[in-house]
Parts: structure tokens; C-alpha cells; sequence
């Protein structure tokens, strides 16, 4: 019997079939809050201000048309902002406000574009522009696709080449045996 | 003979339909997300590779249980040929989990929970192997081998929830029954996950039906190979 003699029947099936219903009703059923709903800008930070403990409270961006965009924050804002050495730092207004502050300083000093999403002008989300930095990026995707495929074609051919000498050897002793 | 690798097999035609669509999804149809860019879209390989780990040490058990149970040969190859599939893909796994990493989280290795166990379960995968190939063959050997094959499973459910009972660097369940209601992932970016997972899934499928043949001639030409000594043992008398 083969295998997919194995997973054609009903039973099997089934449970295949309840496996991928239950996963793809829990993807379903998870609270969506996309980010992408929100509006987005990006571009130079020209601003950053802070209170006397030096949280900050609010920023303001300069995008490409040149018009300058202030955003106030939320407990919830996030960041994922890098430094020059390409180190992503991650965290929440309400977690690491000061931090955030300094992170979006050095941006201003170094020019670096950032893309925040927002809603009613209230920052989502503060995270480096990826469109600058495509190509590292990039590699990394490339990476993870390339060594994916590498490894299922070398695995396959493995699999295929094996089966080829078994079935030489198959053959031999099957004339050897008459 | 039955051809191992063809073209025209449904499982494999099915894989590369589904794996077209998924790639047009991740590259071309989904947005960019906001917070890691990019790189994000790693993620829509890296989980349904995890899930397929997952699932080959599930059917690693399964079948091992049903060869306790049953004593039957075909079970045995079932656990095989899944335990070797489940290797490829739990490299990959680790492989693609590391890469995601480095630009995320600045390293490529942490010793937090979530990869660690992830790590055991390909040590696990790997230990499997090695018993069934340095152990001598036999019913004591498959039967060692099955009992490995359950205990080894006892992984899976702590990898599952490592992220959540060990709150570190790993990003929290997204999926299934200890999901994060909270999660911040959005319904486009969950369709295409799983659009991976069930292209990934068929790939499986194909590939443990492919090793399972190969395993079928292997155990054939044992079998052949004693025939003939036997054969040659009686021409000698």
C-alpha cells in the first residue's frame, strides 16, 4: 500500500482537512488590527520634543513635498528604529519613551528617512523607511528563498539518484534469481 | 516498477500550483510591513517550515504508534520517511528562523526558549536517523526506533508554547488554539500565512510519499538480497 493510498483515506483525510480548517479559523478568528488601514508618511525628522524628564511628547516629519507633519503619541506607539551600525531597536512609548526620543534625534542628525503611520494624528507606528535600504534587506529575503529551494532540489535529485541505483539493484538480483 | 519522481504526480502538480499563487501573494499582493519591512515577509516561509517540522514528528509518532500496535512494516516506513522529511524541513526552519533574526533582533542565535526547543526537536529528528542507520535491521530495531519516535514528540506541544510560557524574544502565538487575541497581524498578512502553510503542507505530503516509495524498494531489495544468499546456500548443499 502507498502512501497515498495511506492519506486518501477518509479518516486520514479528515483529519488533515480538520487540521488545516482549525488553523486557518484561528488565523481567521485573530484580532486584526492592521497597521496598513492607518495613513502613512514618510520622510526626515525635523523635529523632536520632549518633556522635563525627557519623554517624548511629540515630533514632526518633513516629507518629500516639503510640507512638515507633527505627530502627537500613545501609549501604544510603536518604534523600530535603527542606528548607523543597521542594530534595530524595538519597543513602545510607553515602555521606552526617553529612548525613542534619542533614537529620533540621532535620525535628524544623520538625515535618516522614517516612515510613521498614524491615525488622526496620532503615530502608530515609527519605523526606519525600508525603501532606503532595500538591497540589505533584500538579501535576507533572498537568503531564506534561495537556501529553501537549494535544499528541496538537492533533496529531491538525492532522492531521485538513490532510487535509481536501488532500482538497478532490484533488477540485477531479480535476473539473478531468474 | 513505479517511477519515484514524476512529473505528473497530483501531490506535485497540486505543490506547484499552490506554491506560484503563494509566491504571487508574498512578493506581488501583500503589503510591506510596517514595523521590519522586508524582511517580514521571510516569516511567510520560516512559520509553514516550522509547522511542517511540527507535523513530521507528529506522523513520526503517529505511525510509530501504529507500528507498536499493529506491527505492521508499512507503518515503520511511514515514520521514516517523515522523520526524514522532517529533517529537511527543521533545518530549514532553523535556518530561515536565524536569518529572519539577524536584521530583527541584531544576532543570529539566542538561547531563548523558543529556539532551543525548536533546536532539541532537530537533535531529536537527527538522533532518529542515526539509530536507524548504525542500529543492525530488524524488528528490534524498528521497534526501538518507534518507541524514540513517541517519546520524541513530547517536544512538539513545549515548542508550541514556549513563546507564551517563557515570555522572551520569539514573537507570541499567532495561530492556533493558544493564539494571541491581541496580535497585531492583519487579514491580509494572515491569509497569505496560510496560503504558505497549506502549500507547505502539500509539499510535505509529497515529499514523505516519494521517501516512503524509496523506502518500499529499499525493504524490497532486502528482501531480494536474502532470497538470493538463501538461494545460493541451497545451490552449496
Amino acid at each position: 500500500m502507498t502512501v497515498t493510498r495511506i492519506l486518501t483515506r477518509p479518516g486520514v483525510l479528515r483529519i488533515v482537512f480538520a487540521m488545516i480548517v482549525a488553523l486557518s479559523f484561528s488565523i481567521v478568528q485573530t484580532d486584526v488590527s492592521s497597521a496598513q488601514d492607518a495613513s502613512v508618511l514618510s520622510g526626515i525628522v525635523v523635529g523632536v520634543e520632549v518633556d522635563e524628564n525627557g519623554n517624548l511628547t511629540r515630533f514632526a516629519v518633513s516629507d518629500s513635498a516639503g510640507g512638515v507633519t507633527t505627530f502627537e503619541l500613545s501609549a501604544s506607539t510603536q518604534y523600530g528604529l535603527e542606528n548607523q551600525a543597521g542594530d534595530r531597536w524595538v519597543s513602545t512609548q510607553s515602555d521606552e519613551s526617553s529612548e525613542a526620543a534619542r533614537h529620533l534625534r540621532d535620525h535628524r542628525e544623520r538625515f535618516a528617512p522614517i516612515t510613521v503611520s498614524s491615525e488622526n494624528g496620532i503615530a502608530l507606528s515609527v519605523v526606519e523607511r525600508e525603501e532606503g535600504k532595500l538591497e540589505a534587506n533584500l538579501g535576507y529575503l533572498f537568503a531564506v528563498f534561495a537556501i529553501t529551494w537549494a535544499l528541496f532540489f538537492v533533496y529531491v535529485l538525492y532522492m531521485g539518484s538513490k532510487q535509481r541505483v536501488l532500482q538497478h539493484e532490484i533488477a540485477k538480483l531479480k535476473g539473478k534469481l531468474g | 516498477m513505479t517511477k519515484v519522481l514524476n512529473l505528473l504526480d497530483p501531490l506535485l502538480i497540486i505543490s506547484a500550483a499552490l506554491m506560484g499563487l503563494t509566491l504571487y501573494l508574498i512578493f506581488i499582493w501583500v503589503p510591506t510591513e510596517l514595523n521590519q519591512g522586508a524582511v517580514q515577509r521571510i516569516l511567510y516561509f520560516h512559520v509553514p517550515v516550522a509547522w511542517g517540522s511540527m507535523l513530521g514528528i507528529f506522523v513520526v509518532s503517529g505511525s510509530s504508534f501504529m507500528y507498536l500496535w499493529k506491527k505492521n512494516d508499512k507503518w515503520d516506513r511511514l515514520a521514516v520517511a517523515s522523520a526524514e522529511v522532517g529533517v529537511v524541513f527543521g533545518g530549514l526552519m532553523l535556518l530561515t528562523g536565524m536569518i529572519w533574526a539577524r536584521p530583527v533582533w541584531a544576532v543570529w542565535w539566542t538561547g531563548e526558549a523558543k529556539l532551543t526547543t525548536a533546536l532539541i526537536l532537530f537533535f531529536i529528528y537527527v538522533a532518529y536517523l542515526m539509530f536507524r542507520a548504525y542500529f543492525p535491521p530488524g524488528a528490534q530495531r524498528q521497534r526501538l526506533a518507534a518507541i524514540i519516535g513517541l517519546i520524541g514528540a513530547i517536544d512538539t506541544p513545549i515548542i508550541y508554547f514556549a513563546a507564551n510560557l517563557w515570555s522572551q524574544a520569539h514573537p507570541p502565538i499567532i495561530t492556533g488554539p493558544a493564539g494571541d487575541p491581541e496580535s497585531t497581524l492583519g487579514s491580509d498578512l494572515g491569509m497569505v500565512l496560510l496560503a504558505s502553510t497549506l502549500t507547505f503542507t502539500f509539499i510535505f505530503i509529497y515529499l514523505v510519499q516519494t521517501r516512503y516509495k524509496i523506502r518500499k524498494s529499499e525493504d524490497d531489495l532486502i528482501e531480494l538480497k536474502r532470497a538470493s544468499t538463501a538461494s545460493v546456500m541451497t545451490g552449496a548443499n
